[in-house]
């Protein structure tokens, strides 16, 4: 605690040191002067009973004078020590009070004294105020500090929202907006802290989203999801999974405590777009197998059919209608199988068994798998293989695979008559090799949507049976499994060629 | 009378399955592998009833009714379509426009079809003849 010496009062500015000495060498002075007096008048009337009589009377008067400056000088002793004590006290600070012992403190001054009492009860007056003092600057240091982590705490979470990608936003009980993270304020084009409207329904122009609030804040102990299409401003469209979660604010003390029910809410905006999209993509897949595998379906189950009503005319017939049975059966069961293995790839399960070996090997297991084909339909396969040795490390039953589906397709689209060839050839650092045909093309589109799942050029679909799987499936293979690249370069009226490269696995080991 | 019967779908093998059952049944039976080459069909012979797949190459089904419908001598063709998909509602009301009698869903029965498409031909007033004529040039919109 500051000394306040301005306060001091010096003693000698009050009570004057000499007074009481003054006092005493006058009252002294006084009595011998009476004394004297006494003395010579006796002596000048030569009456000694006189002057005995106003000697004593001079003593008398000389000792009540002694005496009344003994008791001056000592209540003047008390009044000082009285002052310097003040003094100190009014020097001291809280520390240097407790230190000091009561007997030190009124030292000088009698026990007995009235002053004694009064000092000590200032003293400890004084040490109460100290001590209020003291713990009302520790409840202040205390307010100050939580105040200081309070404002930490609240930067640290408007950070954390400023960094959400995903809007939040918080309502009182009023229905005004209290926080917004600057993704909400970009989805709902406003800027809180420089708006005027608090009103969440003048900043938000949006019904549904105004009724999932309204809604959770009727029942508060409620959490709330919805789904919902917004865009923010100058974007396109997107899908939100919305939760309302109604919060229970604390009132403050001049609030009245009938608005008790009434309560704040907080949304959270988590963007669904790409599940919703994944899920689009999903029901288009189911909806395209389920069409897939209706078709032969409904191939075995109309010639089952004839077979039972008898409409087979000769053993012929039956033969036909057999035959397109087993042909959709086998139809179905490629379809079924090139979907399992594109789920396989697709979700990494499938066992991947990579060895280095020569392409041209491969190759030519291939191109002796789909001969027959060709041959049936009259339709001139080519080997143009390379005759260098060209490494690739690869799953051979994989990479098989991708070659035939590469070859089947060209020769199922290639009219009759015409030619579909196999080159391999080293590309730089790469392999690559290439299935060239010559049937109708493809067009832009097609070109860019050919190994889509499913994706059946139209052209192509009055031409053969296909599950629309092959060549998804082989692109899968190529870069999925085997990190290379599956393209096609095709030309309208002329042909198409698919090819496909492959890191060069250089000489066998 | 001979009825005549167009089939137009571009799976070869449910059209040649229906083939059989119209052609066993006394039908007079012509096929077609899209809505193009089904309209081609048309225009120098008219069927009694056609029944076609609603999703084709070149001219679907539903293209091929409403060219159908602005050619004088199909303008009320009887028509039963077939489709693969759950036959959403625009396409119903589509169909429901352009007056087609039925819709069947696949895989779908030969017997059935058979049933429904005599059904039709039944409570048709038109009476198909060999000396149809054929659709006038420019009749279509």
């Amino acid at each position: 605690m500051p000394r306040r010496d301005e306060d001091h009062t010096n003693v000698n500015q009050t009570m004057k040191p000499s007074t009481a000495n003054t006092c005493f060498f006058a009252a002294t002075l006084a009595g011998v002067l009476a004394a004297a007096c006494a003395f010579v008048a006796g002596i000048w009337s030569s009456n000694l009973v006189w002057s005995s009589s106003l000697a004593g009377v001079s003593v008398v008067l000389m000792a009540a004078g002694i005496g009344a400056a003994w008791r001056l000088t000592r209540s003047t002793r008390t009044q000082r020590a009285a002052l310097r004590y003040l003094e100190s006290l009014a020097r001291m600070d809280d520390a240097e009070l407790r230190q000091t012992s009561e007997a030190r403190s009124v030292a000088g001054v009698d026990q007995g004294s009235p002053w004694y009492a009064v000092f000590a009860r200032v003293r400890e007056r004084l040490l109460e105020q100290g001590r209020r003092a003291e713990a009302l600057e520790m409840n202040r240091a205390a307010l100050e500090v939580r105040a200081r982590r309070k404002t930490c705490e609240q930067e640290r979470i408007a950070a954390i929202l400023g960094g959400l990608g995903e809007p939040v936003m918080a309502v009182d009980r009023y229905d005004e907006l209290v926080l917004a993270n600057p993704s909400a304020e970009q989805l709902f084009d406003f800027d809180l802290e420089h708006s005027d409207a608090r009103l969440v329904r003048d900043l938000v122009r949006c019904e549904e989203l105004l009724d999932l609030l309204s809604d959770t804040r009727r029942h508060s102990s409620r959490e709330k999801t919805r789904e919902l299409q917004l865009a923010a401003a100058g974007e396109e469209p997107r899908w939100y999974n919305v939760t309302a979660r109604a919060l229970e604010e604390p009132h403050e003390e001049d609030e009245l405590s009938d608005e008790s029910d009434a309560s704040g809410a907080v949304l959270v905006f988590r963007d669904i777009s790409s599940h919703k999209e994944l899920q689009k993509r999903n029901a288009e897949f189911v909806a395209a197998v389920s069409h897939e595998m209706k078709t032969p379906l409904s191939g075995i189950k109309a010639y089952v059919e004839l077979l039972a009503d008898g409409d087979a005319e000769d053993e012929q017939a039956r033969e036909e209608f057999l035959e397109v049975i087993n042909s959709q059966a086998d139809r179905l069961q490629r379809l079924i199988q090139n979907l399992l293995n594109i789920a396989r790839i697709e979700a990494g399960v499938v066992e991947v068994s990579k060895k280095p070996q020569s392409l041209n090997d491969l190759l030519e297991e291939a191109f002796n798998v789909v001969q027959p084909a060709a041959e049936a339909k009259n339709i001139r396969l080519t080997n143009e293989l390379s005759s260098m040795y060209l490494g690739v490390l690869v799953d051979r039953d994989m990479m098989s695979q991708a070659a035939i589906n590469l070859l089947s397709n060209a020769i199922k689209y290639t009219p009759e008559g015409r030619e579909v060839v196999l080159r391999s050839r080293l590309v730089e650092d790469e392999v690559e090799f290439e299935v060239e045909d010559q049937g109708v093309g493809l067009s832009e589109e097609d070109q860019q949507r050919v190994f889509e799942k499913f994706y059946r050029v139209k052209k192509d679909k009055s031409m053969a049976a296909g599950t629309g799987l092959g060549l998804p499936l082989a692109k899968h293979i190529v870069e999925d499994v085997h990190g290379g690249q599956l393209s096609v370069r095709s030309e309208l009226g002329v042909g198409s060629t698919f090819a496909i490269r492959l890191p060069n696995a250089g000489q066998m080991s | 009378m001979t009825k005549r019967i167009l089939l137009c779908d571009d799976e070869f093998h449910i059209v040649r399955a229906a083939e059989i059952k119209f052609q066993r049944r006394g039908f007079e039976v012509r096929t077609a592998s899209d809505g193009e080459e089904a309209w081609e069909i048309m225009q120098n012979w008219v069927p009694d009833v056609l029944v076609t797949d609603c999703q084709m190459p070149r001219l679907d089904g539903l293209g091929l009714v409403e060219r159908l419908r602005g050619a004088a001598a199909t303008a009320d063709l009887p028509v039963l379509l077939l489709t693969a998909k759950s036959f959403e509602k625009q396409y119903r009301e589509r169909a429901e426009a352009l007056r087609v009698l039925r819709v069947m869903a696949k895989p779908f029965s030969p017997r059935e079809l058979l049933i429904q498409v005599e059904q039709i031909v039944e409570q048709s007033p038109r009476t198909a003849t060999s000396d149809d004529v054929a659709l006038e040039a420019g009749s279509c919109n």
